[in-house]
């Protein structure tokens, strides 16, 4: 039998992974804690050797030693058990014996992930913590020169619109004629994004949902939720909160025979349909529920066999070209209402974007676009496309707003921007800047998963594994053991806290350009930012 | 200054048709009471700030009588000295920063009445526009400021309001309008408001409505004599006095009164809006019956995600799993540290009739090649030393004769194992051996200096003890006889035929096998020079013989690297033989080997070493055979059921290997002559990563005595019963069951384990293991 001294081109050692497990012998109790905790098993009790050497000054007696073993916590260094710095173990540690620590190089592991051939996959974000919407300050603060408002004071009505709407002398024309009127909804302009059923537990979802329909029915915030491609539990569809939900309906077509299903039991029309084209976090690639994951409950909502695996292909099956996609796609789940529900597609920033907005245009269905930038968050996907593909979000809305001021239909096509709101915590700030930039409204989602339900991820690598199922706070695993962890009673009594904080971080913004009834969209001379070239870009104010 | 007598002083505000400038109506005022008048009568045209900080009359009361059009901020600032009588209606924000003047307005006020005033009255006959009694204080050095309005005030009255009394009459206020006007009491802190009339909303928030008591009665009543009085009105008073259930008061609430948001918590939003519209159990609470209720981060039972499991003695150790006679070697070890030396020691001859020749002398060792003590750079527990002590094994007794009879054809290693076997077995084996004694190539051919005769005379007269052979040579004939006679035959012939290359001169060497067994029955003389071609095992065996014959040049070549090793390769090394390869032999000549590559070994002696097949010309047709050897499964069987074959006849191997095919056919004869259906399925070994070495001392090994040994085996994957995982285990979950049948087992409570694998991290032997829980669902 070989000793296990041998090394092979992908032993790591402790320092060459990201994330280094600090171990305190002095102040730890053994009490099993942290590797009861560990999600990924990075931690263990291990036995040690300790021996010590005991020489007399001036060699008087004669030299001894003598070798003790003692049990301690023990960093594994496999890159199956590498610590992922969630620091759950710091969590549970009653003495404060343990955290892991971030490497302050660039780690080793990331040169061996791909074992077997297979390259990394992750869930979470980008990993990267730069933020241009950030940047962007308030710069035009009404002081004398127009009424400045107060923002404790005021009666806001902070709401945007999603359909299309229609400019004055078509709906006179229109509505003298008894012609069709586009649905439009007044609601809330900081959207819960597309999460789905599956990609979140239960418990998470459950929450969100069940702190929507708080915000709404018990302090008047008409707040609303995308449901993500993984359909929606047959008592919400028939219950008075759809019309709080946004569907969503992609590439897998999940669920979507259960909601026609659900059709003649509605009581409420949904929010809204949205189509997904692309997400923002990994442009261009699909999404694979695999077989494991796919339990009874999830089965029965997305309306497949249990222990299938579930493809969301990168691409829709039966579509062509623009016109086709957003024309056939459009109509038909328009139709499924009777035209009552705002239809819009959801794509990732592209530089092809002008291209889609401007068919938009021209689609009298069309109720609006959500563009989803490079720093939106998934459940799971490749590495490289999390972190190389995509497009940033802040030009690409910009430049979506300003080609629809060019054809005179900035009013009537609203544009939602979502990806990386609220990256750093300034959720309201970088909201606000998009809305300024030309957004009508932005979709939020990871920073909920952060706020509400204390998601442990960040922009340097920490956790980062919801695509294996196993979130340590139980807000993407599918597992019992895990999210039972989450409370969905707390996760909406935090969700109704940020949407209060929200609101009121977004009326101290706007309160001083003076603004109450309506969103400042498009008032690019209220913001400003010190990079030059991002001024120049984005034709804002360069300050300085 | 007594400016008391002095006539009442009108001041125009208008001057030769031109209106006068706020700026010098307030200095002709200021100059005015400094002179000492206390009765002015202004004609306002639209002037800022009539009437305000008149602070140079000092305690005199100053008389303001406004007539024409009040400007904005009537009375700001106004001192508690001045009284303003504004027969008119009054501009906006009068009675701003009022520090104590009383001021009437006999009309109507508009926008930001009372503004920030601290003190003072300001007395309304008719209604107010927006934002009054906004920002007003009530500093408590002096009395509150008061404002009193006969009839309405406009939207957002008393908003950031921090003291004082606010009293709207309500009269003449029509009904379905609201007498405090839109969204009162934002942001209200301190005072009170009282009211008459309706009052459709107001900033929960921030004030508390309620009904008028006694003490703020009184105060109410006597305040309106005063301000009715004061405006002339005091014909009202019955009528507003009439009900007091028309008044009620809105005052601020307390910082530790103010609540925020809907009176529904999210526990209540849940059972009365959530629940009620969804149904019991949410939003899939139709899907699912899975208990959802949140669990500790921590827990325990079912709620785990990972559990112990005492996986002893679920996997072979090591040493065991790789020797090919089967002998349980740690259980050995582990008998010798329950104090059972002779137990341990007689054990062996259930798996091997040589455990001294073989394990202790002979045998490459399996066993220790795979010690997973080396893993952790320390030296395989020596099974040599046990070996040599099962000289004196006693064998176990055979079991009921069954009367069955196998003839085995050879009494080598084999042949002598498959034998013992099936007599321990309680059957009857015959050996029937050629040779003139038993043990094959141990007895015939394989050096004494590397077994001494007396242990393999022990052994071998042990082995006689037990099982009858005849020395008869088997012919084709003889064979079907034997068939006739037995039950079963099994072949253990060996590999007696020297295989030669085909070289010219090859009629002077001598087969290897030949050579051995000449030179053990002190037969053999070798030369100075020697060749032995092949430098396999066998080759070096050669080496070693002819060195001990006298040869002084041993050369060993061989067309590869040589196989050999072990003690076999040591001894020839010892005696100096020089190895050559790759070499081809070319010719052998008279004295010398000439070879291919030109070059030309003297060797007055040439020994080929170059393998040996079986002689199977006894064996039927019917017998498989391949390449020389008889073909037969993994038990031994060959193509002819009644027949099964073992050893070099079946395939070269170590003696070890011979052994253990010689067991495995026996058992599975006995299997077949008992008809029970045997498995040879044998748990897989262990993984060394879960065996702890770290427990033993590095550096103070030796293995002086088979004690010594049995103390450093690390007892892989069988349970050493130190109770090290009793005490490591936090929450002291686990626990030693001892049934009282000489077993135990270590049993990890799930009421309290919490998962935490600190068993498995300790356990010396690997015994623990933690598994994932099973899925709930």
């Amino acid at each position: 039998m070989e000793p296990m001294g041998r090394i092979d081109p992908s032993t790591l050692s402790v320092r060459d992974l990201p994330w280094q497990v600090l171990w305190n012998r002095e102040t730890c109790t053994l009490c099993g804690k942290c590797t009861a905790v560990c999600p990924v098993q990075a931690v263990e009790l291990a036995v040690h050797r300790k021996r010590v050497v005991t020489a007399a000054v001036g060699l008087a007696e004669k030299p001894s030693q003598a070798v003790g073993l003692y049990h301690g916590i023990r960093q594994r260094t496999d890159a199956a058990h590498a610590c992922v710095g969630c620091g759950m173990c710091t969590l549970v540690c009653p003495n404060g014996a343990i955290a892991p620590a971030h490497s302050d190089e660039a780690d080793k592991l990331r040169f061996h992930v791909q074992q077997g051939g297979e390259p990394r996959r992750r869930g979470g974000r980008r990993n990267d913590p730069r933020s241009l919407l950030d940047a962007i300050k308030f710069v035009r603060i009404s002081m004398l020169t127009d009424p400045a408002l107060d923002a404790g004071r005021h009666e806001f009505e902070l709401r945007t619109l999603l359909g299309r709407i229609l400019p004055p002398e078509e709906i006179l024309k229109v509505t003298k004629e008894n012609g069709w009127v586009p649905p439009v909804r007044e609601i809330y302009p900081l959207v819960i994004g597309s999460m789905s059923f599956g990609a979140l537990s239960p418990t998470m979802w459950e929450g969100l949902q069940m702190g929507v329909a708080y915000l709404n029915e018990e302090l008047g915030m008409p707040v609303r939720i995308c449901t993500g491609e993984g359909g929606c539990p047959p008592r919400l569809l028939r219950s008075r909160f759809l019309k709080y939900v946004i569907l969503q309906i992609a590439s897998g077509y999940f669920g979507w025979d259960e909601i026609l299903h659900a059709l003649p039991e509605m009581q409420e029309d949904p929010c809204a349909i949205e189509i997904k084209y692309g997400q923002g976090a990994k442009p261009g690639d699909g999404g694979l529920l695999m077989w494991y994951k796919v339990n009874r409950l999830i089965a029965a909502i997305r309306g497949v066999p249990a222990g299938v695996s579930l493809p969301s292909p990168p691409t829709h099956q039966t579509k062509y070209s623009i016109e086709e996609a957003v024309a056939k796609m459009i109509q038909s789940m328009a139709m499924a209402w009777g035209f009552r529900v705002p239809v819009y597609p959801k794509i990732s920033a592209t530089s092809t974007t002008l291209a889609v907005l401007n068919n938009l245009t021209r689609n009298p269905y069309a109720g609006g676009l959500a563009i989803d930038g490079e720093d939106g968050g998934t459940g799971a996907a490749y590495s490289v496309s999390m972190d190389h593909m995509g497009h940033p979000i802040a030009s690409n809305v910009r430049d979506a707003y300003l080609n629809l001021v060019k054809v005179g239909k900035q009013n009537e096509i609203p544009i939602f921007a979502g990806g990386g709101v609220g990256k750093n915590g300034n959720l309201a700030a970088n909201a606000a800047a998009l809305i300024m930039l030309g957004a009508s409204g932005v979709q939020t989602g990871k920073y909920l998963m952060q706020a509400a339900a204390g998601c442990l991820g960040s922009e340097h690598d920490r956790c980062n594994i919801c695509n294996v199922g196993r979130c340590p706070k139980g807000i993407t695993a599918q597992d019992p053991r895990l999210y039972r962890r989450l409370d969905p009673e707390k996760v909406a009594e935090r969700l109704v806290d940020v949407f209060k904080g929200f609101d009121t971080e977004l009326k101290k913004i706007v309160a001083p350009l003076g603004r109450s009834t309506s969103l400042p969209i498009g008032m690019s001379d209220a913001i400003g930012i010190a990079d030059g070239h991002a001024a120049e870009r984005l034709k804002i104010k360069y300050v300085v | 200054m007594n400016g008391a007598n002095k006539p009442t002083l009108v001041i125009p505000g208008m001057e030769k048709g031109l209106r006068v400038d706020s700026r010098v109506l307030e200095e002709r005022i200021q100059k005015a009471v400094a002179d000492g008048h206390r009765s002015l009568e202004i004609i306002a045209q639209g002037q800022h700030g009539i009437g305000g900080r008149l602070w140079r009359a000092g305690n005199e009361t100053v008389q303001i009588r406004v007539m024409g059009t009040s400007g904005q901020r009537l009375g700001a600032m106004g001192f508690p000295n001045t009284v303003i009588d504004c027969v008119g209606p009054a501009s906006d924000d009068v009675g701003w920063l009022n520090a104590g003047a009383r001021i009437v307005v006999r009309g109507n006020a508009t926008n930001g009445a009372g503004n920030a005033m601290a003190q003072g009255q300001i007395y309304v006959a008719g209604d107010i526009g927006a934002r009054g009694m906004t920002m007003t204080k009530h500093n408590p050095r002096f009395a509150p400021p008061e404002l009193w309005v006969l009839g309405g005030v406009g939207d957002s009255f008393a908003e950031f309001m921090a003291g004082g009394h606010a009293v709207v009459c309500g009269h003449g206020v029509e009904r379905e309008r609201s007498t405090l006007g839109y969204r009162p009491c934002v942001g209200m802190v301190g005072g009170k408001i009282f009211f008459r009339g309706p009052c459709p909303g107001y900033s929960d928030t921030d004030a508390v409505l309620g009904a008028v008591d006694d003490e703020d009665w009184r105060w109410l009543t006597t305040g309106l004599k005063a301000f009715l009085a004061a405006i002339d009105r005091t014909g009202l008073y019955k009528t507003l006095t009439a009900d007091r259930t028309q008044w009620q008061v809105l005052a601020a609430r307390r910082p530790h009164e103010k609540h925020h948001g809907p009176s529904r918590s999210l526990p209540q939003f849940l059972r009365e809006v959530w629940e009620a519209q969804l149904g019991a159990g949410g939003l899939i609470g139709d899907l699912t019956d899975l208990d959802r209720s949140p669990v500790d981060v921590i827990p325990t039972g079912d709620l785990r995600r990972f559990v112990p499991v005492w996986e002893n003695e679920k996997y072979l150790p090591p040493c065991q799993a790789h020797c090919p006679s089967g002998i349980p070697v740690q259980k050995r070890w582990a008998l010798i540290r329950e104090g059972n030396l002779s137990e341990a020691v007689d054990l062996a001859l259930k798996y091997t009739p040589f455990p001294a020749t073989v394990c202790g002398h002979l045998c490459p060792n399996l066993c220790m090649q795979h010690c997973t003590r080396q893993t952790a750079n320390l030296p395989a527990v020596d099974v040599t030393l046990l070996g040599r002590a099962s000289l004196e094994a006693v064998p176990p007794e055979p079991d009921r004769p069954t009367g069955k009879k196998i003839a085995v054809i050879g009494g080598g290693p084999a042949g002598l194992s498959v034998a013992w076997q099936l007599r321990l077995m309680g059957h009857e084996p015959v050996i029937h051996e050629t040779g003139p004694r038993l043990g094959g190539k141990i007895t015939e051919t394989i050096p004494t200096s590397r077994i001494p005769d007396d242990v393999l005379d022990h052994e071998l007269a042990r082995v006689e003890g037990l099982i009858h052979h005849v020395r008869k040579p088997v012919t084709r004939k003889g064979f079907d006889e034997l068939k006739k006679k037995y039950d079963f035959i099994v072949v253990a012939a060996g590999a007696r035929k020297p295989r030669m290359i085909d070289v010219p001169g090859r009629e002077r060497a001598e087969a290897a096998l030949d050579f051995l067994r000449r030179s053990k029955a002190g037969k053999a003389r070798v030369g100075r020079t020697v060749v032995v071609i092949g430098a396999g095992n066998v080759g070096c065996d050669a080496a070693a013989e002819v060195a001990r014959l006298g040869a002084e040049s041993i050369t060993l070549i061989d067309i590869q690297a040589p196989a050999s090793f072990g003690k076999e390769r040591e001894h020839a090394e010892a005696a100096g033989a020089k190895f050559l390869w790759p070499r081809f032999t070319k010719t052998m000549t008279k004295d010398a080997v000439e070879l291919t590559t030109g070059e030309v070994l003297p060797a007055e002696t040439v020994i080929v070493a170059v393998g040996d097949q079986p002689e199977l010309g006894f064996l039927p047709e019917g017998v498989a055979r391949e390449r020389g050897f008889v073909a037969v499964d993994a038990r031994g069987r060959t193509s002819d059921p009644q027949v099964f074959a073992v050893g070099d006849a079946v395939r070269p191997g170590l003696l070890t290997e011979a052994i253990g095919a010689g067991r495995t056919a026996a058992r599975a004869i006995d299997a077949l002559i008992r008809g029970r259906e045997e498995t040879f399925d044998q748990l897989p070994p262990i993984e060394s990563e879960r065996v702890k070495h770290v427990y033993f001392n590095a550096g103070a090994d030796g293995f002086a005595s088979v004690t010594a040994c049995a103390a450093s085996c690390a007892s892989c994957g069988a349970c050493r019963d130190c109770g090290l995982c009793e005490q490591i285990c936090p929450e002291g979950a686990i626990a030693r069951r001892d049934p009282g049948d000489g077993t135990f087992a270590y049993e990890a409570d799930a009421a309290r384990c919490i998962g935490c694998g600190f068993c498995a991290g300790a356990c010396p032997t690997g015994v623990w293991r933690l598994a994932e829980n099973d899925p709930l669902e």
